[in-house]
């Protein structure tokens, strides 16, 4: 399995490397004398983040290997996370002269397109594109489209997000507990940690979406719970990929009341940190060394958490255990991408802007714009890990260039995680959802969702952390949320069944 | 027409004032045309004028809702708390930083009680964390050291309102005594001396001289606390409760309830509906507390 990836990628690299060389190669006499005549362009760029300290060096860099061909000069702006929506929104809206912008699900990508900000990128992509369409799977194209257009370009590394916990292993190992390997040895792990190590917590968990309720659906094999379009709020659900919006107020799901029950025996027993609804940090929490088990996303342990963990308590030790099942198709995924990369319909270099982001899809070049310079900021580990040198060059290729295909590993992250990655990084994996492609359009419920998220916060994390008496405090949930949740539920099933309809 | 004889007598007046009315029309009523979107479904790329009216719509969210009376009556109860403490407290502390003879101490004192004003509420918060977290919590250590059992502060709803008007006071008190400590000083010794002549203590100075006097700075600064008593510390409230639902029943004010509302769907118009309510309520607020001090103490009346 792993092998047959392996040779896979590199075809495709070398696929794509040789491509990459035949444009600018193996052109006719008359049309490279054209091409050297290509003016000069700036492209200027808007992502998210903060400005690495050796941004400039890359740029140049990268500037000089673009200088014979495409002759494009990058204007990189860094809107902090803080201003994003805001400033993106206006810089488009008074048609200031901006050729990519990082956009997404979550931030204004629907609204924007239906503003016609953006351009549609079918016909340039397959023109000035090749590669970016190589980098990704047929699915990913498919399920993140608009109207049957492609409007932005997705980013994203893995058809479905990895989750873990992290566990003190050394705790572990000098209680003699077994390597855990599933939720009931986590559990039975806490306890050994609340009876022998009194003065710290043996669980702390983050809220809202991964609170540790919520964080289960990720490994319910069973019934596939999910949240909807809108997000968690510990009422609506979708349910065995069937295409129905489930609602938790007219029928309870046992497994999740099981959950819930779970959630409140760890509470009561003090297994779980006390204060978890207003710590501000959970995971410094767990940083500092106290508390034994923590859920996180992504797999394999982050560097930065082992090396806190070490210098705040010497010999703390972490392992990431994961209950995801490395099966083919034992996973339902989406296919959505949570960033993109949109052209704005106002860019005067529509199509030099498209080569560009073309040419960052071949190795090289993605290497030099996702790690920094090799040898200085990064040293290849293989054909798809990489190890840090130094901290010039901070990781952000999910703004702008990330894709399944290209993307290297922290070498940091061990054998095991490797293997989940690249298992994640392969759409055909996963068994699609019946929902794939499927957008709401939640404006027609708009004061509904605005209701259910104030009730959402004053209840779901207290119940689905087991903070109150469950029964009592979910009556109180329903009695003032189901008439706002009735409604999006049958708002929501009505736009699915009219996708479905479509699809057929 | 009066109007613009006065102008004309007195143009270098009027001319001072005008970067400061400039100011206000630019910021203060210009902006209050924004107050149309309320009534607006408003597009971005349609711009105000464009956007289709949808009369009330954008209020449903809120008065839809069943907790608007609950946030409201938080929100007016909370700033209550926070103006009749901080001036009682800051009142106090400025007659007795205007006691002290060390110039040296009083002069400590007064930075030492400005200090917290300039503290940020994130790291308030933290402090506040720090101080009551069950785990390691620096007062529920305290409460097991003289053997009580520590009390899970994050979980009990009720005893918030104190502790949020505590940390207000701490923050706020000394910045304000300042301002009473000005209008202390201004108060001329005469009146003092002809106290100490007729044979009255100290404390009698101060029932009968100062606190009376003062008393016209503590209007203002009340009236000024009321027009804005609509609005919850946003940044307060927000850092130390957060997102911890069981503490919503007594601290959610109608800033926090809408931001949690509205963070994830962007959209202006229902805010500015929000904003909208939180104006008027605010105008009718000072429109019946100015006309209660008129009643009681005409001079000390805005207008």
């Amino acid at each position: 399995m792993k092998k047959m990836l392996a040779i896979s990628m590199t075809l495709l690299m070398g696929t794509s490397l040789i491509t990459g060389c035949s444009k600018t190669d193996s052109r006719p006499e008359g049309s490279k004398s054209a091409q050297e005549q290509l003016d000069q362009v700036t492209l200027k760029i808007m992502i998210p983040g903060d400005r690495p300290k050796d941004f400039d060096a890359v740029i140049a860099e990268a500037e000089k290997r673009l200088a014979p061909t495409l002759n494009v000069k990058l204007n990189v702006v860094f809107v902090p996370w803080s201003d994003l929506a805001q400033k993106t929104q206006v810089t488009l809206a008074s048609g200031e002269a901006v050729d990519l912008v990082f956009d997404a699900p979550w931030l204004h990508l629907n609204q924007m397109v239906a503003a016609n900000y953006y351009a549609p990128l079918d016909d340039l992509l397959k023109q000035y594109g090749p590669d970016i369409l190589k980098a990704r799977s047929e699915q990913l194209w498919e399920a993140n489209k608009y109207n049957g257009q492609i409007m932005a370009i997705p980013l994203s590394n893995a058809y479905l997000a990895g989750h873990v916990y992290y566990v003190r292993k050394d705790l572990r190992e000098k209680l003699g507990v077994a390597p855990i390997k599933t939720y009931d040895d986590l559990i039975k792990f806490a306890e050994q940690v609340k009876e022998k190590v009194p003065d710290i917590s043996p669980i702390i968990s983050y809220k809202a979406v991964t609170d540790w309720t919520n964080f289960r659906t990720f490994f319910d094999y069973d019934s596939h719970l999910n949240e909807t379009a809108i997000g968690v709020n510990g009422v609506l659900y979708l349910k065995d990929n069937d295409g129905k919006v489930h609602n938790m107020f007219e029928e309870m799901d046992s497994t999740v009341w099981k959950w819930i029950t779970d959630a409140r025996y760890l509470y009561q027993n003090k297994l779980m940190y006390q204060d978890v609804m207003s710590v501000k940090d959970q995971m410094e929490v767990f940083k500092s060394g106290k508390a034994a088990i923590i859920n996180a996303a992504d797999f394999g342990v982050k560097t930065d958490v082992a090396n806190a963990l070490k210098k705040n308590v010497p010999g703390a030790e972490v392992e990431a255990v994961t209950f995801f099942k490395l099966e083919k198709e034992a996973n339902l995924s989406s296919f959505q991408a949570w960033n993109f990369i949109a052209l704005s319909q106002v860019s005067k270099n529509k199509e030099r802007a498209i080569q560009f982001l073309n040419w960052t899809q071949q190795k090289d070049n993605y290497d030099l714009l996702a790690y920094g310079i090799k040898g200085t900021n990064w040293e290849p580990i293989g054909e798809n890990q990489y190890k840090v040198l130094n901290d010039g060059y901070a990781w952000f290729p999910y703004a702008w260039i990330w894709n399944p295909t290209l993307d290297r590993y922290d070498q940091g992250l061990g054998e095991e995680a490797q293997a989940l990655n690249q298992f994640v990084a392969d759409a055909d994996n996963f068994t699609p959802s019946k929902l794939t492609g499927f957008t709401f359009d939640s404006a027609p419920v708009a004061n509904e969702i605005a209701q259910l998220n104030t009730l959402r916060d004053k209840y779901m994390d207290a119940i689905y952390l087991g903070i109150v008496d469950p029964e009592t405090y979910w009556n109180k949930y329903k009695s003032e949320a189901s008439s706002a949740a009735k409604k999006i539920q049958v708002e929501m099933q009505k736009q699915i069944d009219a996708f479905l309809a479509s699809k057929n | 027409m009066e109007l613009f004889r006065d102008i004309k007598k007195n143009v270098d007046l009027y001319l001072l004032a005008l970067p400061g009315l400039l100011f206000l029309v630019l910021f203060a009523y210009v902006p209050m045309s924004g107050h149309l979107l309320a009534f607006k479904q408003y597009r971005l790329a349609d711009g105000i004028w464009g956007s289709p009216w949808t009369g009330l719509d954008n209020f449903k969210f809120f008065f839809g809702g069943p907790d608007w009376l609950k946030v409201t009556l938080n929100t007016l109860f909370l700033n209550g708390l926070f103006i009749v403490a901080s001036l009682l407290v800051s009142a106090v502390m400025a007659v007795l930083l205007n006691e002290m003879k060390n110039r040296f101490f009083k002069k400590m004192a007064q930075s030492v009680i400005f200090l917290p004003y300039f503290i940020s509420w994130l790291v308030v918060s933290l402090m506040v964390f720090a101080f009551l977290n069950s785990e390691d919590g620096m007062l529920n250590k305290a409460f097991e050291s003289f053997g009580w059992s520590p009390i899970p502060w994050f979980q009990t709803k009720e005893v918030w309102p104190a502790i949020l008007t505590f940390i207000y006071v701490w923050k706020f008190a000394g910045y304000y005594s300042i301002i009473f400590l000005a209008a202390i000083t201004g108060i001329s010794s005469e009146y003092y001396e002809a106290a100490q002549i007729d044979g009255a203590t100290r404390f009698k100075q101060i029932i009968y001289i100062t606190l009376p006097l003062i008393r016209p700075v503590a209007i203002v600064l009340a009236l000024l606390g009321v027009g804005r008593i609509f609005y919850g510390d946003f940044g307060m409230i927000y850092g130390i409760i957060g997102d911890n639902g069981i503490l919503f029943p007594t601290t959610d004010v109608i800033d926090t309830y809408s931001f949690r509302a509205l963070r994830q769907l962007g959209n202006f118009s229902m805010s500015a509906a929000v904003i909208l309510y939180q104006s008027v309520m605010g105008l009718i607020c000072i429109l019946l507390f100015n006309g209660l001090i008129r009643k009681v103490d005409k001079d000390s009346s805005l207008f």
